[in-house]
């Protein structure tokens, strides 16, 4: 299947600023009069936000792009949930501070006939990377719009040649409660475990993500490596990830683990599966102002097109 | 007397004061996600300063202390002019003002059903807290006294169960409401 679409670009999106971050700057330069010239985006954006990550080499990927409005780098690196970092959303920005996501290696192991441990360079270098534009649906009914960049996971999990056993890919995350205070209490049982099947992880919207905006994720975004699964809930998208297990039974997940009542192991995007405390029939898209009506939220969060194919077997209302 | 009440009034309004410099862009605006921000800052408000004026019971039955026992009304309206605007907020900006998605918005989602409840019960005591009613308000304190602890646990409950986790803040909110029902129930035995 071809779905790598090749055009070298000349300028890289983070170089073009947002229309809304350009009128915001012109606003804050009329009223503060003066802003230090040499670089007046460092300068609207704390350093936590890590603006001053590395830049990548990319091509854009636009047919699995969305056309959508983008969310503003300052949306997606302020509001999310990463419980390793705090409960608040916007603890993952604050608190995010003092993590090392470099060295980094990522230990491939089980069902598969080439495993062993990854340095994250090598990772990168061994892939083009892309980027994706995707929609992002919380479990808690908000939802944005996000440049990735990254490589996909089916080119990834190919390397490695998984055998007739590998029915699922587990994920787990790092477990450094000395550079994550959300770890230094069991909020969720440490370290985050997630899970899909074979044919989930090898499905070409599945993506592992180690950029955002055209550079290097920032902590509080999943540094330096990622999961990006567009059509399910939020935290099935396991960040920080340091193994990869190819598996021959079901992952035992952290959220499913926690409640299994309330997150299933799909968790696929589904208007009509309500959480049992809220509803998940719509959604409030992050960044469309305080006074805009939420938006009805898609079944595989608009991409039932490329996945239901994956589920036409099973229940969804009970395989939520 | 009065300018007390001022003051009770002016000090409560602090956090809502401090929502509307966030929503005109103050220090840092209300974040990517605004509405949140409105609806959690005023229910958070709301239910801290209702602890407050049930808190004001046990104070004023084991002191000397006249505050305790004169301001329960101008403190307990200010933590029902919060569950308003919380209501207000949820109702008018995050549904639109839309009734039949309100419904079912509510329906669909037992947390809101429980704070409605709440929010129900302040709306009744708030009403007959009016001067016109007075008379009748003293006479019924003991049942006006338990709508109110019926409103701080269907609030704390609200709470508790909007949330993915266990959140610290919403236990020390149940050990708070609990001990202060305790408290509440051993004077009111005293009293017999």
């Amino acid at each position: 299947m071809t779905f790598l679409i090749k055009n070298k670009k000349q300028i890289k999106s983070f170089e073009i600023t947002p229309e809304k971050t350009y009128l915001n700057r012109r606003n804050l330069i009329k009223s503060v009069g003066i802003l230090s010239a040499s670089s007046p985006l460092t300068s609207l954006l704390a350093d936590n936000h890590e603006i001053n990550k590395a830049s990548l080499a990319f091509t854009k990927n636009s047919e699995f792009s969305t056309r959508e409005t983008v969310n503003s780098f300052e949306e997606i690196t302020t509001y999310n949930n990463f419980y390793e970092f705090g409960l608040g959303k916007s603890d993952p920005y604050r608190y995010s501070g003092n993590f090392k996501p470099k060295p980094w290696t990522v230990l491939v192991t089980g069902e598969a006939e080439k495993t062993g441990t990854l340095a994250y360079e090598d990772i990168v270098a061994s892939h083009q990377l892309e980027e994706r534009i995707y929609r992002l649906r919380c479990v808690e009914a908000w939802s944005m719009v996000i440049p990735w960049v990254g490589i996909s996971l089916m080119d990834f999990i190919k390397k490695f040649q998984p055998n007739s056993k590998a029915k699922y890919v587990a994920f787990e995350s790092v477990f450094r409660p000395s550079e994550m205070p959300g770890q230094k209490r069991r909020i969720l049982d440490w370290p985050y475990i997630e899970g899909l099947t074979i044919e989930e992880a090898t499905h070409p919207l599945a993506f592992l993500a180690v950029g955002l905006y055209g550079r290097e994720l920032a902590n509080q975004n999943g540094a330096p490596i990622r999961l990006v699964i567009p059509w399910k809930y939020g935290f099935k998208s396991i960040k920080s990830i340091v193994k990869i297990s190819f598996k021959e039974r079901r992952p035992k997940t952290t959220w499913n683990l926690a409640a299994p009542n309330e997150y299933g192991f799909y968790a696929n995007v589904n208007p009509t599966v309500n959480h049992p405390r809220w509803s998940q029939a719509r959604e409030r898209r992050i960044g469309s102002g305080l006074f805009s009506a939420k938006q009805p939220t898609l079944m595989f969060n608009g991409y039932a097109e490329e996945v239901a194919d994956l589920y036409r077997t099973i229940d969804l209302n009970k395989n939520f | 007397m009065k300018n007390t009440i001022r003051l009770i009034i002016f000090i409560s309004l602090i956090p809502f004061f401090d929502l509307i410099l966030k929503a005109q862009g103050v220090y840092g605006g209300l974040g990517a996600n605004p509405i949140e921000t409105i609806i959690h800052t005023t229910g958070d408000w709301g239910l801290r300063i209702l602890i407050v004026t049930l808190l004001l019971t046990p104070l004023g039955y084991y002191s000397d202390i006249a505050f305790f026992r004169q301001f329960s009304k101008p403190i307990g309206l200010m933590a029902f002019f919060y569950s308003l605007v919380h209501f207000l907020s949820y109702a008018i900006i995050d549904q639109s003002g839309d009734i039949k998605i309100i419904i079912v918005d509510i329906i669909e989602t037992p947390y809101l059903i429980v704070g409605w409840g709440g929010f129900l019960c302040l709306l009744f005591v708030g009403i007959a807290s009016h001067k016109r009613l007075q008379h009748w308000f003293n006479k019924n304190r003991p049942t006006i006294s338990g709508i109110v602890y019926t409103a701080a646990v269907l609030a704390v409950w609200h709470y508790f169960w909007q949330a993915k986790t266990v959140e610290i803040e919403a236990v020390i909110y149940i050990v708070t409401v609990c001990i202060l029902m305790l408290w509440r129930l051993k004077i009111t035995t005293a009293k017999k």
